[in-house]
């Protein structure tokens, strides 16, 4: 069963076309990897997936059912983090995972005791700092806390580990695992590949714009693509979307 | 001093400017602005400063008239740039200038130069030359000495702007500082009718008053604009003297390291006032309003501006009250009370997401239509600004110099809340199509769109021009008697809202990508 599944999606902004004809499907349970270069749409595919943006053509299924902007009963069942975070910045951590809780439909129990145990967890317990005052690395744990506080179904995580420290990122593979363990799925962007490569089971590579280059299996290496054989996950990416050099002599 | 850099950066600042006409709104917003200014310009400089300049002339008191008309211009600016934040938006933060290599005094330098390079106080700058040029052209003052005056009185006043929006700003930002502060403006509201009647009664008084106001800057430059003498020479003077010291003030203030606010939390709390009032909206609606509710109330400027709004209300309705008659406060206060009820809030209210920044994408990830974000958003200026009528009609009721009647308390609620309608359907309206990208944290400066300037300024000129024009076509209108035509303008008002929300819901959902580059600043 998949759990997310696009059809020939297409985006694009005015004339600038962001994502061309991009067909996926992502197998229920795995923990998903989407690369591409910078500005090659991946966002904006996350955006379409996720209701923030409205693709210009094709198709989304979410759980098997189809999605959009106003499927709040799916969106219901899904948990994002999105590039930019999404945080409101003049409120506590505790005030801004309530809120989320509260508005994806926890009870107010339940709400109070999966915040506490989020800000133990993730080492938020400063509550004298607004989330503006909160280092980036914090912010983005409170984001990943308010994409995993009601207990999604498919998790998107887009570019999670940057500017977070290594116990930090330890933590949320951890809890990632045991999310896909569930049978749950998380669909993660990231520009560190070396991670990526260690915790997902499968990969998509898209080119600019949005143009689905490889999908496939990266638990074994090698892998054999084009001819050629690929011992690292870095080797086939920079294979796929083209490695650059640049001399600049005052340098 | 890296004179090229600050240069640089000046002429950065208005690239920015003219960067904004990249979009069809702004192209629009830039020559409505333009226009505007330039028709204001026309109107100041012709019918204010050189007419001014002539009827001094003529009544053969240059250097009264010249006094007063300045010191109005000052006191003008001053209040105008602290209330409505025009000419005191940060263009480049003391952060954002600390990449280049600048020392502090050319930052401070920086920051300060491209602030008095605004439009704005470029209004006061044509008037004042409008002034200084009618007096010369007829020979009722020098050309440079006149030019140099106004240029000093205008380096002066943008000075006096800024260590009155420091002062205010650091006040609100320590303990006590909201509760001194309304202390301050209700004074400040209150005092001219005691003044009036106690200089009415020493007239001498009001003769030694005159003496000292020659120490201020205004005076000192209608001494240096129209004196020949040595008193020219001392007006100067003064005026440098001014800048030196509002300068060394300024620098003192933005010295000072920031206060934080003193109820720092540490424990968390879960019930909160927001949350509760927020859960009168019921389940559904309930978390959203009282998100939205935090949001407004943890926002520097609806704090100054909530506890700002009835004083100033109060002092309106008194300043304007005098040409309308025995029952000119009462005429007054139906329009003004309504201001008292969207003030606070305006800044939020018509450009309900450009203060969310990056955080406007969650409101559409959340399993809510995006109709309930806007409504939810919306119903929280309201409850805000209905909260202040009780306390806006407790006021009028022990203050006001008017007999009780339960009819003009009656009408005094119908205008209010007609006000407060009217005023957050229209911000609808300009938030879904005027929207832009401001600062939640500024508490200076006027980060409104062209549309939410209109609307706010369009509101409060409504608030003191309708009763005014009420009274002299329909007076029966405007009197006790005539209470039951009010009764039906809170419903209508309430009707044309709820319209608005209803229509204004399926637009947000289709705008939100437009929005969404504008509150992030992409567009």
């Amino acid at each position: 069963m998949d759990a997310i599944r696009l059809t020939n999606l297409s985006k694009k902004y005015g004339t600038v076309l962001a994502v061309e004809n991009l067909s996926l499907a992502v197998p229920a349970g795995s923990m998903f990897g989407f690369l591409g270069p910078n500005g090659s749409g991946k966002s904006t595919t996350i955006g379409c997936m996720t209701g923030l943006l409205d693709p210009t053509a094709g198709r989304i299924e979410l759980l098997c059912a189809p999605f959009d902007a106003g499927n709040a009963a799916i969106k219901r069942r899904i948990g994002v983090m999105p590039e930019n975070l999404g945080l409101f910045e003049p409120l506590y951590a505790h005030e801004f995972l309530a809120f989320v809780a509260r508005m994806f439909g926890l009870d107010e129990a339940t709400t109070r005791t999966r915040v506490t145990e989020l800000l133990a967890a993730l080492e938020l317990t400063d509550t004298s700092k607004t989330l503006s005052e909160y280092s980036t690395g914090m912010r983005k744990r409170v984001a990943f806390g308010a994409a995993v506080i009601h207990s999604p179904e498919v998790l998107f995580l887009d570019e999670p580990f940057e500017s977070i420290d290594p116990a930090g990122v330890a933590l949320m593979k951890q809890w990632l695992r045991r999310l896909t363990d569930q049978g749950r799925t998380v669909f993660i962007t990231s520009h560190v590949l070396e991670t990526v490569e260690r915790i997902c089971t499968e990969v998509a590579i898209v080119t600019r714009p949005g143009k689905l280059v490889w999908q496939g299996d990266i638990t074994t290496f090698p892998i054999r693509y084009d001819g050629q054989e690929f011992h690292a996950l870095e080797q086939l990416f920079l294979h796929l979307t083209g490695e650059r050099y640049a001399d600049l002599k005052w340098l | 001093m890296n004179g090229p850099l600050i240069l640089e950066l000046t002429g950065l600042r208005y690239k920015l400017l003219w960067a904004k006409t990249r979009s069809r709104n702004g192209r629009i917003a830039l020559f409505l602005t333009g226009y505007l200014l330039l028709l204001l310009l026309i109107v100041l400089m012709a019918f204010g400063g050189i007419g001014a300049a002539i009827a001094a002339v003529r009544a053969g008191k240059a250097l009264m008239i010249a006094q007063g008309v300045l010191m109005s211009l000052f006191v003008q600016a001053v209040i105008s740039t602290n209330i409505l934040g025009f000419g005191m938006s940060t263009v480049f933060s003391e952060f954002e200038l600390r990449r280049y290599p600048l020392t502090a005094t050319d930052r401070r330098l920086a920051r300060h130069l491209t602030g008095i390079l605004d439009p704005f106080w470029f209004l006061f700058l044509s008037l004042e030359l409008g002034l200084a040029l009618g007096l010369y052209g007829l020979e009722a003052a020098g050309f440079w000495s006149g030019v140099c005056a106004v240029l000093l009185l205008f380096i002066c006043n943008y000075l006096c702007a800024r260590v009155v929006g420091a002062f205010v700003d650091q006040l609100m930002k320590r303990k006590g500082g909201p509760a001194v502060l309304l202390g301050l403006v209700m004074a400040m509201g209150v005092a001219p009718g005691p003044l009036a009647q106690i200089f009415k009664k020493h007239a001498d008084w009001g003769v030694q008053l005159l003496q000292r106001l020659a120490f201020t800057p205004p005076f000192a430059a209608a001494s240096a604009m129209v004196s020949t003498d040595g008193t020219a020479a001392r007006g100067f003077a003064l005026l440098l003297l001014w800048i030196a010291a509002f300068l060394a003030a300024l620098i003192w203030m933005e010295k000072r390291p920031p206060a934080r606010q003193a109820a720092v939390s540490t424990k968390v709390s879960w019930e909160t006032p927001f949350d509760r009032a927020g859960a009168f909206f019921g389940p559904h609606l309930g978390p959203f309003v009282g998100h939205w509710l935090r949001f407004y109330a943890r926002n520097a400027r609806t704090r100054t501006m909530g506890l700002l709004s009835i004083p100033l209300a109060a002092f309106l309705t008194y300043s304007t009250s005098r040409t309308l008659g025995p029952d000119g406060v009462f005429i007054a206060a139906i329009g003004t009370i309504s201001m008292a009820t969207f003030l606070g809030t305006s800044r939020i209210a018509v450009n309900q997401f450009g203060y969310s920044g990056g955080a406007f994408r969650r409101y559409f990830l959340l399993p809510a239509a995006p109709a309930d974000t806007l409504r939810a958003a919306s119903y929280a200026a309201l409850t805000l600004g209905a909260a202040s009528i009780p306390l806006t009609l407790l006021l009028w009721t022990v203050f006001a110099p008017v007999a009780f009647d339960p009819r003009r308390i009656l009408m005094l609620f119908a205008s209010a809340l007609t006000g407060l309608f009217l005023f957050n359907a229209a911000g609808l309206w300009v938030t879904l199509y005027n929207p832009r990208k401001g600062n939640y944290d500024s508490n200076f400066g006027n980060d409104l769109s062209l549309g939410g300037n209109v609307v706010l300024i369009g509101s409060m000129f409504c608030a003191l021009l309708v009763p005014r024009a009420l009274h002299r076509w329909y007076p029966a209108a405007v009197t006790p008697e005539a209470w039951l035509l009010f009764l039906p303008l809170p419903f209508l008002a309430a009707l044309l809202y709820r319209i608005s929300l209803r229509a204004a819901g399926p637009l947000f959902s289709a705008r939100r990508e437009k929005l969404l580059a504008v509150v992030e600043g992409r567009d």
